[in-house]
């Protein structure tokens, strides 16, 4: 596994494409966050704003790039032919999966960190300016807070299971553009889903299925008895559809020819 | 055992296409072999299933006694070039070869090693996109032998090489099966094997249609065969035709007749007044023989479209 895991690390380094997408994952979540920040206001104590939701808001831009990072490591290799490279030096199929997945935790993990930070930081100078102040019932985002630190937290492993998501569902379809669409279709057309379907209960339970919805949960720190999942529950579901995807991704790629 | 190449009876399907029927062939060490046939006689199939990239639906393939994938460093046993343009084209040659040295626990002065002995030059270290066919063929082969591998597996390595590539190639086959190594190459063109591999595995329609020494090949498809050298072709061709010979055509004033012994011939031509400069026993190419034995195949293929795979 360390064989795979190295060369995996190699291709991924040496590879433009997908060493660019890192800083555009920072870049376009930070970039995000700034602008859903600047585009609210609180006039007064009790406006109804969840803060540190609002400064992680641009997580979900930031997800997409994460998810198109994931798909193009695999994606790229079918588009090309070079997955029977691949297979013909590392035979072990479960493997090279397993190691994909770890040298795109590795990366993709600090590059949430500082996405994350960033729109924390973001959301901590833009919004006082926005009428976000202390008077009014928001104190400065600040990692001291409990809450605030489970939704930043949740926020870089939200991240990082949209990675691994995406990463499964690429070696089901083979296909970079395919891929990329079932996994966007995914998380953007669940999100909306809830929203046109009449019955309350279908609602609930889509809700409660979307891997965004039920996965950005975690980064609610008002009205969470509101929520129909709690925090990390919600973040769960997101980590089950993950797993789901790399078992059925895996079990393809053991059973179909290369 | 430890270095030898060995399919048996190998049954694939893909969909409708039966791609293999029975492949079993054994690839010795210390010599070249061909793997001729004409395209979808399921010659990259055969690789592939030796490689454990497609299963089998019937058979084995074994490599050194072992099933390829159970090896630990495989490259270090097999060095195969399936396809050379199946690489990501941004990254550079060298650092294709580096993911590839990584994989089987190798460093870096050993594609350097590889790089030079291809010559593959201060190439290696541009985007593989920019390659041109031959330079992919080099960086392909450069990688089938980055472990070193006392077997190898090409298929068509001689595709987009210039003259002075496929000298090199030819050189480069040698001198591997002169080291003891088991060497299969795949070529849709037996002319480009023809002093290349001392012995062909000719396929076609997913079996072995022969098995055999180069030498032997020759001499089966020269056998009973004459050729004739004549100023006057036509009034040939009638007077042996009617004797029951056939007469092909093989050179502006050559033909090679079959079916009639050479004393025959001088007997009928010299009743006919027909006038010729040389009777001769016929001594086939490679490329005769090759034809002979796979125009089945290729009737076959033409006759159902030919589903190529």
């Amino acid at each position: 596994m360390r064989r795979e895991v190295r060369a995996e690390w190699t291709k991924l380094r040496t590879e433009p494409g997908a060493v660019r997408l890192l800083p555009a994952l920072v870049v376009l979540t930070v970039a995000a966050s700034v602008a859903v920040c600047a585009s609210v206001t609180c006039p007064a104590a009790g406006c109804g704003h969840d803060a540190v939701r609002l400064a992680l808001g641009g997580v979900q831009v930031g997800q997409a790039v994460a998810a198109v990072l994931a798909v193009l490591v695999v994606g790229g290799e079918y588009g090309t032919g070079m997955i029977r490279t691949t297979l013909t030096a590392m035979p072990r199929r479960g493997a090279v999966l397993a190691a994909k997945a770890a040298v795109l935790t590795g990366v993709t993990l600090p590059a949430a960190v500082l996405a994350v930070l960033g729109s924390l930081l973001a959301g901590r100078l833009v919004l006082p300016g926005r009428g976000f102040t202390a008077a009014h019932g928001h104190p400065p985002l600040s990692l001291a807070d409990g809450p605030t630190l489970r939704a930043v937290a949740g926020s870089v492993l939200y991240l990082v299971l949209v990675a691994l998501l995406s990463l499964g569902i690429a070696f089901a379809v083979r296909d970079s553009a395919a891929a990329i669409g079932v996994v966007l279709g995914l998380l953007y057309a669940s999100a909306v889903l809830p929203l046109m379907v009449g019955d309350p209960d279908w609602q609930l339970a889509l809700w409660r299925l979307s891997p965004s919805n039920a996965g950005l949960a975690v980064q609610a720190t008002t009205g969470l008895d509101g929520l129909p999942l709690s925090p990390w529950a919600g973040l769960g579901v997101l980590a089950a559809w993950a797993v789901a995807a790399l078992t059925g991704g895996g079990l393809l790629l053991r059973a179909r020819d290369a | 055992m430890e270095t030898t190449i060995e399919v048996a009876g190998l049954r694939k399907r893909y969909g409708p296409t039966l791609a293999l029927d029975g492949m079993t062939f054994t690839v010795t060490p210390g010599r070249v072999t061909g793997f001729v046939g004409p395209n979808g006689a399921g010659k990259s199939t055969t690789m592939r299933v030796v490689l454990g990239l497609d299963a089998a639906d019937e058979g084995t393939a074994l490599v050194g006694g072992r099933p390829y994938r159970s090896l630990r460093d495989p490259l270090r046993h097999v060095g195969a070039l399936l396809d050379a343009g199946a690489l990501q084209p941004s990254r550079t040659g060298r650092h294709h070869l580096l993911w590839l040295a990584h994989s089987q626990g190798l460093g870096a002065r050993r594609v350097d090693e590889v790089i030079d002995l291809v010559g593959l030059g201060s190439a290696a270290r541009r985007r593989a996109g920019g390659y041109s066919l031959g330079m992919r063929q080099r960086l392909g082969i450069a990688a089938a032998l980055l472990g070193d591998p006392p077997m190898l597996m090409l298929d068509e390595p001689f595709n987009g090489l210039d003259p002075e590539g496929m000298v090199w190639i030819r050189g480069l086959l040698g001198s591997l099966a002169a080291e003891g190594r088991a060497v299969l190459v795949s070529s849709h063109l037996m002319s480009e094997l023809e002093d290349t591999a001392g012995h062909v595995v000719v396929v076609g329609r997913g079996r072995v249609v022969a098995d055999a020494a180069v030498a032997d090949l020759i001499a089966g498809a020269s056998r009973g065969r004459v050729t004739l050298r004549t100023s006057d072709r036509a009034a040939a061709t009638a007077v042996l035709a009617g004797a029951g010979a056939a007469v092909t055509v093989s050179g502006r004033d050559t033909v090679t007749v079959s079916g009639v012994p050479a004393e025959r011939v001088v007997g009928l031509l010299t009743a006919g007044g027909v006038p010729f400069s040389e009777v001769a026993a016929h001594r086939a190419t490679l490329e005769e023989a090759y034809m002979e034995l796979t125009r089945d195949a290729v009737e076959f293929r033409a006759a159902t479209g030919g589903a190529a795979r």
